[in-house]
């Protein structure tokens, strides 16, 4: 078995059924988790602001970070594995988008990050079939690649499935 | 010297282990609103062990130098102020950084990973501060403003699955809430008790003892202050927390009295505080393992 895990700003592809995508601690960022059902081909990006602009460099250095640099390549690194080029035929699942308690319209970026992702999806005509997101909770996430299951922990709250 | 308090914890905060001399100076020039770097070097350099570990980190792979630096001076002024703090800090407080924190089901590291963080975001928040504000001492305030969870976590083993759920009922306002509720006590007080055991400078104590009520500080203190309360928040909102308490805390809006941050500014702050939290934290972590 093997496990792929994917820090902040990092994307990742599978299709190695007995293979686990995950990634920890998910506060304002937003993981975008991508399932094939006819291929058994998962992917996973985990996701921290809106716009590329605010830091080229880092969006050089590592694209995932951002939703406008990030996505598009998520969506080309499943179609290498077989998927199709502009999603079709994907089960679309987000996770993520906390915030903090009592957080202003400047501090809710993870409402932005997910407006973000959102658009860029629809866009290309897709739309998540679940979501988990909002809250005040921290999240870690991890998609079996083999059956496509979406396990969700929280700390001192347990886990469950999406 | 003897330190009278009388607070019910007293002897077990005074068993945790005192700062060294050198971390103690190091704190002490860091808040002196005049000092220079030349300061910090003058103090690094006559300390050959600190030497050579500033020399190790500025060659370490983290920072990918073209040419190797050989000079203490130029050294820490590669590597900034923030980076010897961090080094001197690490290495004198370890115990206390890098233990598990089993009251709030976080692992071993978790609460260094979150301080450097937090320091880093809230020396990115200094910026942007509305009056000229000391940024290596917001970087040093960050660092050091969690250390009650060390004093407090044994105390709350076996509450973090009930402190979650006193929160979402309503029963706790929030995680410092619920601290109380289950032992008594909370993290920020403990760390102010920690804090005058080390003796640390009288604007790090107010942090530590306010930051997630940054609006009873004093007044002089309150940008400091606030600049830790939001380097706390980016962090926990950027995924490096302490476990179980992970977002459970309010922002206070008063930060806007002394902090103009727009919504794209504060997507920059997190992203800057990434790129530079990454290699602090691979070259440190090294240093720490040599």
């Amino acid at each position: 078995m093997s496990d792929i895990v994917l820090g902040i700003g990092d994307f990742g592809v599978s299709n190695d059924p007995n293979a686990t995508i995950k990634t920890f601690a998910l506060g304002s960022c937003v993981a975008v988790v991508l399932f094939n059902p006819a291929l058994h081909a998962a992917g996973m990006i985990h996701i921290a602001l809106p716009e590329m602009k605010v830091n080229p460099t880092r969006a050089k250095e590592r694209p995932g970070f951002f939703a406008d640099s990030g996505l598009p390549l998520l969506f080309g690194a499943m179609a290498r594995i077989g998927c199709d080029k502009k999603g079709k035929g994907l089960k679309i699942k987000l996770i993520g988008g906390a915030s903090i308690m009592d957080n202003n319209e400047i501090f809710n970026i993870g409402k932005r990050n997910l407006i973000a992702i959102k658009k860029l999806l629809w866009a290309q005509g897709l739309g998540a079939v679940a979501e988990e997101v909002g809250g005040t909770i921290s999240r870690t996430v991890s998609i079996h690649v083999g059956t496509g299951e979406v396990r969700i922990f929280s700390p001192a709250r347990g886990t469950w499935t999406l | 010297m003897k330190e009278k308090t009388d607070h019910p914890l007293h002897q077990e905060i005074a068993k945790i282990a005192v700062l060294s001399p050198n971390a103690s100076r190091l704190l002490e020039i860091n808040s002196k609103p005049d000092h220079s770097l030349n300061d910090i070097i003058q103090l690094v350099k006559f300390d050959a062990a600190l030497t050579a570990k500033t020399l190790r980190i500025v060659n370490s792979a983290a920072f990918n130098l073209l040419q190797p630096i050989n000079s203490i001076d130029r050294a820490i002024s590669f590597l900034g102020e923030r980076m010897i703090v961090g080094m001197v800090i690490a290495e004198s407080a370890g115990e206390v950084f890098q233990k598990g924190l089993p009251g709030y089901e976080s692992y071993p590291g978790d609460l260094w990973r979150h301080d450097l963080f937090t320091a880093f975001a809230s020396r990115e928040v200094a910026k942007y501060a509305k009056e000229e504000l000391e940024k290596e001492l917001a970087f040093t305030a960050g660092l050091l403003h969690d250390i009650g969870k060390f004093v407090i976590s044994s105390h709350l083993e076996g509450t973090a699955e009930k402190a979650v759920k006193v929160i979402d009922s309503g029963e706790a306002s929030d995680y410092l809430n619920a601290e109380v509720q289950f032992s008594g006590h909370h993290h920020a007080e403990l760390g102010f008790e920690l804090a005058k055991h080390w003796k640390l400078p009288e604007a790090i104590q107010e942090v530590i003892r306010y930051h997630h009520e940054p609006s009873k500080a004093l007044e002089c203190y309150k940008p400091l202050v606030y600049a830790v309360h939001l380097g706390d928040i980016l962090a926990m909102m950027s995924g490096h927390a302490t476990g179980s308490d992970a977002l459970q805390y309010h922002l206070d809006g008063a930060y806007e009295d002394y902090y103009v941050i727009s919504p794209v500014e504060l997507t920059k702050i997190i992203a800057d505080t990434e790129t530079q939290f990454r290699p602090a934290l691979t070259s440190l972590d090294n240093s720490q393992e040599n």
